[in-house]
């Protein structure tokens, strides 16, 4: 395909009909389908905006839902150290550790403790909704504001987990997470044709995304690191008293072993936001994130952070596989040549 | 189709009207925006470019809990921190604890909100062997949560004051573990803290 400066590069407004891709378009937009921004724009177009099946996602609805519930209920255990007057960070030191602007918080507004357990109370109740699927778009909504309320109030307790779990309820809150697997379509049943939807589409995207995005600062990060490229990175957490759960100690006596795992870490993570797509390396890339975010769950105490990891990476995993391993019987679908799919490579697992 | 897309659907299945599609990708680029710019424009070191450019997407990126730098475990694992503590109670007897406390935080997930207290309280504090101008400089950074951190440690046993330490716990190297030695941890004073005439919120 080459290149054409006119009058394809003089647009500087994305103009409707190049989104067109139902045959509505007309001439001009068949001028701009040859050209290379008319690949872009489909390409963009059959990334987003193709109606989908929401199985994925309410499958991440219900792992993330059980996992803001928990950490609720964590919240809960010590409410008053973490959002009171008198909390570890002072509610007029937040932004101290999150300096931006619109940093709000539900907790702000609390200046008592029965205040502040609703807050959390509420927050719990919203996770268990989200979980087992009930008012799901209202559920999916008061989750990420006690959630964000939690993660803004006091940050100087939150970590990897917080991260992951607020990316995956962004995207739970986007798309229709309660479509399928849920106690809303037990009492308003949809005929399985009409669940497909570009706003599952979207949420799955976003999720795709992001994760692409934080494996690939995380291991840019690593690359400033000197043991990462000698191989003894993970030494540092094995040795590391603080977050040991699983002695690993004896690696002392086998470098060879840290220095593999290590180097294996490293080129997994740097590579993951570009093996992640294809269909022949996906596989191998999951598998590997399964491996090290589980190793991390069990050898350094941080399961959570393991378990929201696994569920972000869930959504690399088609619809097609989840059915057959879930034994649920696909959504009736129209029939029709798939041009898009052949023309974008077709690859669904 | 594109690789990894959740499942193809046929080209007839009805999607957004264009308009709509516009509107969503106005919305999208700037939800990427807010989730590439802090990695980038975050933990040191970072562009001013990625700091000019992220100034606008700020709202955005704290509305939504986004400001995150997603370096885990980088540049390189270092050693853990915890603070120690040592209270004076009113009946003049002494009681000393650690945060995070490895025995009574349970569950785990509990241990580890407290153990980011004095992770991220070390990245503010400078070594004790520091020299002078750069621990002055640093002393407004982490004093402030220092405070809280005394404040509900005073609130949650009753103590009189509380005077803290920063320990950074030595990290072994493989052959000190075979060897069976372990080096010093490196102790930084926190300072001592009481509310005013000993009046307990």
């Amino acid at each position: 395909m080459t290149l054409r400066s006119s009058p394809v590069s003089s647009r500087s407004v994305p103009d409707p009909e190049l989104f067109s891709r139902t045959g509505q378009g007309g001439a001009r937009e068949d001028r701009m389908r040859d050209g290379w921004i008319g690949e872009w724009v489909d390409g963009w177009n059959t990334f987003w905006f193709t109606p989908t099946d929401p199985l994925p996602l309410a499958l991440v609805r219900i792992a993330v839902g059980a996992l803001l519930t928990w950490s609720s209920i964590v919240w809960l255990l010590d409410a008053d150290a973490f959002f009171g007057d008198h909390a570890w960070l002072l509610p007029s030191d937040a932004w101290r550790m999150n300096d931006q602007p619109w940093q709000w918080s539900g907790y702000f507004a609390c200046s008592s403790a029965p205040a502040i357990r609703l807050v959390a109370v509420g927050t719990l109740l919203a996770a268990v909704l989200l979980t087992i699927g009930l008012a799901t778009p209202l559920a999916a909504v008061m989750a990420l504001i006690g959630f964000v309320s939690a993660a803004n109030r006091a940050p100087l307790n939150v970590f990897g987990f917080d991260d992951v779990l607020g990316m995956l309820l962004i995207a739970v809150a986007v798309g229709p997470a309660g479509a399928v697997l849920s106690v809303d379509r037990l009492m308003f049943p949809r005929p399985p044709s009409a669940l497909r939807s570009v706003r599952a589409t979207l949420a799955i995207r976003l999720i795709q995304v992001h994760l692409c995005v934080i494996y690939f600062f995380s291991g840019c990060g690593k690359l400033l690191g000197a043991s990462w490229w000698e191989g003894t990175a993970l030494w540092g957490s094995i040795a590391n008293a603080c977050y040991r759960t699983l002695d690993l100690t004896w690696l002392a006596n086998h470098p060879l072993i840290v220095n593999a795992l290590t180097l294996a870490t490293l080129l997994w993570e740097v590579s993951y936001p570009a093996l992640v797509w294809p269909r022949l390396t996906r596989r191998i890339v999951l598998g590997m994130a399964v491996a090290v975010h589980m190793g991390i769950g069990l050898s350094m105490g941080m399961m959570e952070f393991g378990l929201a990891m696994i569920v972000a990476n869930m959504a690399f995993v088609p619809a097609e596989t989840w059915r057959r391993l879930c034994r649920i019987s696909p959504p009736l679908i129209e029939s029709e040549s798939p041009i898009e799919v052949k023309r974008f490579g077709a690859a669904t697992q | 189709m594109s690789p990894a897309t959740p499942h193809p659907t046929p080209a007839r299945t009805p999607t957004w009207p264009p308009a709509v599609r516009v509107l969503v990708t106005v919305l999208l680029v700037a939800y990427l925006a807010a989730v590439i710019l802090p990695p980038l424009a975050g933990p040191p070191p970072a562009s001013e470019l990625a700091n000019a450019v992220i100034q606008p997407f700020r709202p955005l990126i704290g509305l939504l809990s986004l400001g995150h730098g997603y370096r885990f475990f980088a540049p390189d694992p270092g050693p853990g921190h915890s603070i120690r503590w040592s209270m004076q109670m009113p009946d003049g007897s002494t009681r000393v604890g650690w945060i995070p406390d490895a025995v009574n935080d349970r569950p785990r997930l509990l241990y580890h909100r407290r153990f980011m207290i004095s992770e991220k309280i070390a990245t503010f504090v400078p070594f004790v062997d520091a020299p002078e101008a750069v621990r002055i400089e640093a002393k407004p950074r982490w004093q402030p949560l220092v405070k809280g951190v005394a404040g509900q440690l005073l609130a949650r046993h009753r103590g009189q004051q509380v005077a803290l330490q920063l320990v950074e716990h030595y990290l072994p190297t493989p052959e000190e573990v075979i060897q069976a030695h372990n080096g010093e941890d490196i102790i930084t004073p926190l300072g001592t803290y009481a509310f005013p005439e000993g009046l307990l919120p």
